[in-house]
Parts: structure tokens; sequence; C-alpha cells
């Protein structure tokens, strides 16, 4: 107890040793333009990029202690598993495979011939909006039962698109709904469409 | 998230609706009908939240002089028709307004179809269009949408409608119709097909969509019009009152959805000098209005579908009305009638189809939403 | 902290916790108090829900569903002796019946359809067009509807009961006092809240029995649910099992009746100007399409024009003819009327349009509808 306490104290005053520590030293993926602030532990090599806070910010003290406590975990985390540390060749695959898929979903998301009558998605849901992915599952009033995204998606294939449902496992439907989460995380600016909130209306 | 006031209003007319009911179980229909009469009445006086439908809307008027109803038009909209082969269901919802208008008692002076009569621009939606259209029993006056326009740029609505852009008096009002979908050349350099062409103008969250515009835009077309517009204008007395017919909004709302006219201001600015001004534009199939110094905004339903209201950008005054059930083709869709009074202002009734219809005064605009206030949307959100 | 400060906070909570107890012990004898009947819930229908639908005014005994019992079947509650409730909600047809529209004394025909008492107490409201929100308003009003029991008003019906003395005796014995309308009312709900139905071969398929229903009717459920779109009024969950959303729509039956369109544009215009006063509807009742209105009757909301209540499916096969106006006669008619998208009229919901069944599908979705049929009580001393 006393022992992880000290340790504790310890990083918080490295934490604020470190609050002027140069950021373009950081090789990482993310926005050159708004400077972050970076706190590296006493290892030389342990770092935390922080995105909510500016790099010339003085932290608050429960904010520094928050900071400790993800400096250590990563820590530990490194100590453990080193031989699986994640390099920026790993990160590029990642993130081409999604948005690869996200695009993939945007092209479905837009194209007619899931239905029958010239209908597609983005006709009554521009940008994906009003799909609210964050709500289900829910209960779906059209469908009387719950649901989650996909029946939704094949509800509106099926009803509005007057088409034949795609399977669960179809790959489109995957990536319909790959596009319509990114859709709503990355453009709307309202707070609730990024918090998990199933079973709202 | 702190709710809007209109939610919080709805809310609070929901509950009181509820309670009202509630106390209902003890009479028998007559009974019912006399209390419910007798209870519209009292919310009207309050000036609370009556229930649409027991509205007494054209008892509250009259109160100063000029606000009788000098007129009435009727509007269509944004009908978006494919052939009938293969979508019927626009079809069936522009033939149902066709229906709607045609019942109006007493009937409107002419009807304004507010443009995006076709989905792709195609010879045989615009002539599918054009046939619908011509059972109406009123003289129909003609607006072009983006829709209509960027597979020929407008070569086959000419030939089927006229002119793009014209004005006209009726009863001592001057109206305009524009073609305010103007955009840059975006297919000449990239080589574009003209179905191409038109794919890319018909996807609203085009994140490569060009802004729309009166004045300006590919060739001269824009820069022609302006110049009429200013020269029809210049012809016209102050008081004269005026009606702007614009497919896009005369304002801007959202640009990613070209909810959004690019030199709006500009036309904005030539109609500042007239004392009453309205703006009625289509695009944006909802119910949506605004104010600009001297110049009152509505905005048209769509017959096809609803849009839903952009993340950001919308004007204050509107009143939102709830999500639309998609089940129900009707649901957030409809058309409308505009009246014009006698002092020169407009009102708009927005006749949703599976809704209550709403109505919106001048006077609730023009006194920045302290006046007249229209009935909140009672109807759930889907 | 003083040692005796944390004695007493233990002692606080100690009689909080005791308190909290008796509380919720009470609780569940006052709701376990409630229904002293005993009634049998058939496979289908989630064990909680009739309990909870039982109105805490007035409690179901043994007594009164016996008396209300006797009151459903007894034609003396009409003006001549003729009708009881049990004419047209009739046991032998699962508590609806097979004539279009219903006859009430000297034969008089109403303009609709009876629909089945089975399992009404869990509907939102009755009627048609929903003007009874409890199955005890609604016994109260064809005994005095002129073209059904015929009898003049509620005091000539308690009058004419207490000329009974074995009712008298009765409803002393449970209600403690005298007749009055509103008990008569209490008791024939009690009755009908007995009156369930399920355990068919449908609910035996949900609970897990594949062999329950054919190949054809589970290629017909599918249908139900996806293309031929049925599931979205007939709702059917395992917390609404009954296939009705209790909902009003206006699909076109209305349009049967000749002068209907106009009709329904006058009152929509009506409404709209915010004109439909007393007068206004007693003008529109003369016209022969009045009842046609449905639902707009009730709310006087334009969109209410021509609607009505989405009826259960369970026994429909037993409950031909169909429709508000009894106006298709088989199933397979019914299914056809919605093939074709309905009929058009200036208030057609947005919810119909044309499905493009094939003649398997519909077969397919008859064979569902008849896995619907289930059980319900039949034996009753009066129904011989």
């Amino acid at each position: 107890m006393k022992r992880t306490f000290i340790f504790l104290a310890v990083f918080l005053i490295v934490a604020f040793f470190n609050s002027a520590n140069d950021l373009s030293a950081i090789e990482n993926e993310g926005d050159k333009k708004t400077e972050k602030k970076v706190i590296t532990a006493c290892d030389g090599e342990t770092q935390v990029v922080l995105n909510d806070v500016a790099k010339d910010e003085v932290m608050s003290r429960e904010k520094a202690q928050e900071v400790a406590a993800m400096l250590m975990a990563t820590y530990q985390q490194q100590k453990k598993y080193q031989s699986t540390k994640f390099t920026r060749r790993d990160s590029l695959i990642w993130d081409r495979e999604l948005k690869a898929m996200i695009e993939e979903g945007y092209k479905w998301f837009h194209d007619p011939s899931l239905g029958t009558n010239g209908i597609s998605c983005d006709m009554c849901h521009p940008d994906a909006t009003d799909t609210h992915p964050e709500t289900y599952p829910k209960f779906q009033i059209q469908l009387k039962k719950i649901a989650l995204l996909r029946d939704m998606i094949n509800w509106c294939i099926e009803n509005p698109m007057e088409g034949k449902p795609l399977k669960e496992d179809d790959p489109r439907m995957k990536a319909i709904e790959a596009y319509i989460i990114w859709a709503r995380a990355k453009q709307d600016p309202r707070p609730e469409g990024k918090t998990l909130n199933p079973g709202r209306r | 998230m702190p709710k809007m006031p209109s939610e919080r209003k709805e809310e609070q007319y929901l509950k009181e609706r509820e309670e009202f009911f509630k106390k209902l179980p003890k009479l028998n229909r007559r009974q019912f009908l006399k209390v419910a009469m007798a209870s519209a009445a009292v919310v009207l006086a309050k000036n609370s939240f009556p229930p649409h439908s027991f509205q007494l809307v054209e008892a509250v008027e009259a109160k100063q002089g000029g606000t009788e109803v000098k007129f009435r038009f009727a509007y269509i909209s944004d009908t978006h028709l494919y052939e009938r082969k293969l979508n019927e269901r626009f079809v069936r919802a522009a033939l149902k307004a066709v229906q709607d208008v045609n019942a109006l008692d007493p009937q409107p002076d002419f009807v304004l179809f507010g443009g995006d009569l076709a989905q792709l621009g195609q010879a045989e939606e615009l002539k599918l269009g054009k046939e619908i259209l011509s059972e109406l029993k009123p003289k129909v006056y003609m607006m072009v949408g983006e829709h209509d326009w960027y597979l020929d740029l407008g070569e086959k609505w000419i030939e089927l409608f006229g002119k793009p852009y014209y004005s006209f008096d009726h009863k001592g009002v001057h109206f305009i119709v524009l073609n305010s979908v103007l955009v840059d050349d975006y297919w000449t350099d990239t080589k574009m097909s003209p179905m191409d062409r038109m794919k890319f103008m018909a996807q609203l969250d085009n994140p490569n969509g060009r802004p729309f515009t009166v004045g300006k835009g590919y060739g001269d077309v824009g820069k022609k019009q302006f110049e009429w517009l200013k020269q029809d204008l210049a012809k016209v007395s102050r008081d004269t009152p005026i009606v702007v017919f614009s497919h896009s909004p005369l304002y801007k709302y959202y640009k990613p959805w070209n909810f959004w006219t690019d030199d709006a201001e500009e036309v904005q600015a030539l109609l500042r000098p007239f004392r009453n001004v309205t703006v009625i534009h289509g695009h944006t199939h909802q119910p949506v209005f605004h104010r600009i110094g001297n110049i009152n905004f509505y905005g048209m339903l769509s017959t096809a579908w609803p849009w839903p209201y952009a993340p950001t950008g919308l004007p204050k005054l509107t009143i939102k009305m709830n999500r639309a059930d998609p089940f129900d083709q009707f649901d957030g869709t409809g058309d409308g009638t505009v009246e014009v009074l006698a002092n020169g202002k407009a009102n708009k009734v927005y006749n949703l189809w599976s809704r209550e219809p709403m109505k919106v005064t001048a006077r609730y605009l023009e006194s920045g939403g302290r006046e007249e206030v229209p009935p909140l949307p009672v109807d759930p959100s889907f | 902290m003083s040692s005796s400060k944390h004695f007493y906070a233990v002692i606080l909570f100690f009689i909080a916790f005791v308190l909290s107890f008796t509380f919720i012990n009470e609780k569940q004898a006052s709701s376990s108090a409630k229904v002293t009947y005993q009634v049998k819930i058939p496979l289908g229908i989630p064990k909680d829900l009739w309990e909870l639908f039982i109105p805490p005014d007035n409690p179901i005994t043994p007594e009164k569903v016996e008396l209300g019992r006797k009151l459903y079947f007894d034609k003396r509650l009409s003006v001549d002796n003729t009708v009881s409730c049990a004419t047209c909600h009739d046991p032998k047809f699962a508590f609806a019946e097979n004539k279009k529209v219903s006859e009430g004394v000297g034969g008089k025909k109403g303009a609709r359809n009876a629909p089945t008492v089975l399992n009404a107490m869990f509907f939102e409201q009755q009627f048609w067009d929903g003007r009874a929100p409890t199955l005890e308003e609604q016994a109260k009003q064809p005994i005095i509807n002129p073209i059904e029991m015929g009898m003049p008003d509620h005091d000539a019906v308690v009058k004419k009961l207490k000329g009974i003395p074995e009712y008298v005796e009765a409803f002393k014995k449970v209600f403690g006092g005298d007749i009055t309308i509103d008990r008569v009312a209490q008791a024939i709900a009690a009755f009908e809240r007995t009156l369930l139905t399920g355990n068919s071969p449908f609910d035996r398929f949900i609970a897990g029995d594949q062999n329950a229903i054919s190949e054809s009717a589970k290629r017909g459920w599918q249908l139900f649910q996806g293309k031929a779109r049925c599931i979205t009024c007939h709702e059917f969950n395992r917390s609404n099992p009954f296939f009705t959303d209790n909902k009003y729509h206006n699909i076109g039956v209305a349009m049967n009746r000749e002068g209907f369109a106009d009709l329904a544009r006058k009152a929509e215009m009506l409404a709209k100007q915010g004109q439909l006063d007393k007068r206004k509807l007693d003008e529109l009742a003369l016209d022969p399409a009045y009842s046609e209105l449905g639902r707009f009757l009730v709310t006087l909301n334009p969109k209410d024009i021509g609607a009505f209540k989405t009826p259960t499916l369970r026994n429909v096969e037993l409950t031909a003819p169909y429709m508000h106006d009894g106006s298709e006669a088989t199933l397979l008619d019914v299914i056809e009327f919605y093939n074709r998208g309905g009929n058009d009229n200036p208030n057609l919901s947005g919810e119909m349009r044309p499905l493009n069944l094939t003649d398997q599908e519909k077969q397919d979705l008859v064979e569902f509808l008849k896995t619907l049929t289930g059980e319900f009580p039949k034996d009753f001393p009066e129904n011989k």
C-alpha cells in the first residue's frame, strides 16, 4: 500500500518536471498542427501523449495523478509484453485496413443496387445522419423487437429500398456497419453521438 | 446535453395531453367531444399549446388592418421522380400532392413547383413529372432544381418548361423565380460523362460537392441571371411586396449538404430596399424557417422523403419536426399553401401528410419568435 | 470519531434495515391480496402479464366472475330479451361471430363486425375506434345502443335487473350493495378477464417445438415479419404476444362505403380549419359513411380519418369474415387486399404499398395464420 503510494508520488513529480518535453521528438501519427503534452517516465522511454492538454498547460493535481497511473500501467505493460511491442508498420497496416473497410461501406451506403427502386441509404441519411448506431441494441418500433444496427439496415433495404435483405455475415453488411459507426463518431458534433447508449430512443 | 426549449415545451405538452385524456374514461363520445372542444378553447385562450387540429387558426388573425388573407397559392416540391417502372413510390407521392391541391376549397390562385421534379434529370423523368403536374386544376409555375439540371445543363427542362428564371405579377405582388443551383464547372477537366456529372450533383453528402449560387457558376449563366434580376427589381416600387422562389435556401444553413447559397448575401442585398420580401425555397425537404434583415424565409416539404436536420447551422426560429417513421412513406413529407396577406406579408402552412399540419406566420418570424408561436409538434419521434 | 457516535449510527442503520423489510413484505402482501382468483394462463402469455392487467379498482373474485358470466349470456339485458353479449361475441366463433356485421334487437344491422373478446383485456382500448379505454366502459355501451341491445338508458337496465331476485342477491354478495350500471360492467369485465387464449401450435413453436408447425407455416412466419410487412402493425413479441400494436391505421377498407372519399375530405378540411364543433359533427353524422371515419371520431385528428384498430390475429381462422366491416370473406381475400396495397383513398396510410407476393407466399401466410388457432374456454352451462 505504502510502496505503491510512494511509487505514484515519484511518477507524479516526474510528470510535473517533464511537462516541457519536446514534441517533435515523438514519432507518432497525429496532428502536427496542435501541439500536445507529452509526459515521459523516469526510465526515459515510457511516454504518454495527452490529447486534451496543451503543451504548455499546467495540469491539475487530479489530472497529474491520472497521468501518473497511466504511465505506470504502460510501463508495466511494456515490461510484460516487450516482444509484442507495436511498430509504426503495425499501425500503418491497421489504419489502411480500417480505411478500406469504411470506404467499402461508404460505397454501398451510396449504392442503390442494394434495393430495387433507385433509393440508396444516403438519400435519407446523408453522412449517416439519424442512424444513431450508439443506441443499439434497442426495441425497434418497426421490427417490434430488440434489434441490432444490422437488423435495421436490413429493414431499410427491405422496406423503403424494396430490396432483398443481406445475410448477417455478408461483407457488404459488415462494411456498411463499419461506415455508419465511423461516420457518426467522426462527424456528429453532438456529444451523445459518441457515447454508447443502448436502448435510447 | 441541455434540452432545446422546444423539446421541453413538447414534453410539457405531451404531459398535459396525457393527463387530459386520462380524465376522459368516464365520458361517452358525445360528452368527450364537448370536453375536447371546451378544453381546446381554454388552452387557446391561455396561448398555450393546443392540439393543432383544434386550433382556431383564423380567429387569431385580423387584429391589425391588412392581415386578412388576400389570396393563397399552393406548392408542391422535390418529387424526385424516377421512371414509373423503377419506382412507384415517388409517383404515388406526387399524385397524392396533386389530389391534395385539387381538393383545396377554395382553390389556390396558382401552384408553385419548387424544383427537383426528376431524380436524375432524365427526359423520361421530366416528362412523367410534367404529365403528373398537368392534372393540377390551377395554373402551375415551374422552378428548376439541381436534379433537373445537371444531366444536360437544363436543355430538356427549358424545352419542356421554358425559361429557368423569370418574374410575374399577381394581385399586386411581384413574384420572382430563380435558378439558384448554379455551380462552377467540375466536369470538363475531370472528363465526366453527363450521367457522372448528374450523379455527382445528386449526392447530398458529396465531400467534393460545389456550393450553389445565383449569380456565379459555370459559363455566364449566373452572371446573366444576376444582371436580369437587378434590372427586373429596378422596375418594381419599394412598396410592392416581393416573393422570391429559389430551389436552394437563399441563405447559409449547412454547406456540406448544400443547404446553402454561396452568394446569398449579394442576392439579399438586391432585395434589401423592399418593404416586404418573402423567400420560399425547396431542397431542404423539411419545415425550416428563418428571418434575415427584411426577408422572411420558408423551406418547402418534399413529397418524396424528409431530409434530417443538419447537425449545425439550423436557423434559430425553426421549430423542428420530430423524426419521421420510415415505415410510413408519407411521414415527414407533404405539400402546402402560402397565404399572402393584404399587407404584403406571407404565412406558410406545412401540410404534413401523416402529421399535424403546421402554420408559420410572418408575424412569428418578425417578432423574433415571440408572437404567434406555432404549436409545437406532438407526433412521436421515430 | 467517538465510539458512541459510531454506536448510534449502527443502531439507526439497523432500524432502517428492519423497517425496509417490513415495508417490502407489506407491499408483497397487498399485491397478492389483490387477486384471489386463479386462472389458467395458457402457453404464450407471460405469467405475470395477467395480474398486471387487472385494474386495482375491480379485483377478480370467483363470485364476481360467476355473476359476470351470467350477465354475459343473459338476453334479458336487451330490450326485448333476444340479444346477449354472447349473441355477437359467441364462444362458438372464438368469441366473435360469423356475420359480416352484427345484428342487434329486431334484426337491426350495425356497421361493424364484432371483434373477439378473447385476450381483449390486454388491449389498450376497446372497440374498432378505441372509444372505450377499459373493458368496463366497453361493456356499458352496446346495452344501450339502439341497434345492438336496445335498452333506452342505463337506469332502465338497472331497474330491469333489480326486478330479478337472483341478481339482487348476487350483487349484494359480490359487491355488498345494490345493482348499479358500473357494477354490472365490472362483473362482465371480470368474467371477460378470464377469457384467455393461447397454447396454439405457433405458441408451441415459439416455445421451442420445431415440429409444432409445418414448413409452409414457418415460411409464412418469415414472410409475416419480412416481405409481407404484417408484423409492423400486428405486433408480436414476448412482452406483447397478441398480434396487435394497439394503434389505428387507414388501410382503405372505409372506401367500401360509397361517398367516403368526399366525406373524408370534408372532415379533414373542417378539422384543419378548427371548425369541427358539435353542430358540424351532427351534420357529418347524417352521412351514411359517418361511422367509417373511424378513429377520427374519437381524436378529431385528420390523420385518424378512416383509421381502425389493428385487431389481434389469434384464432383468426375461426373469426371470418374479416376487417371492421366484415368485407373480406376469407384469409386469402385479406391477403389479396394487402397484396394490392389496400384501397386508395385521401388518407391512406403511407405504410401501405403493393407487396408482390407469389401464390405460394400467400398460401404460406394462410398456413401461418392457421397456426394461431389456440385453446380458449368453451364449456359454459349457457352455451349448449
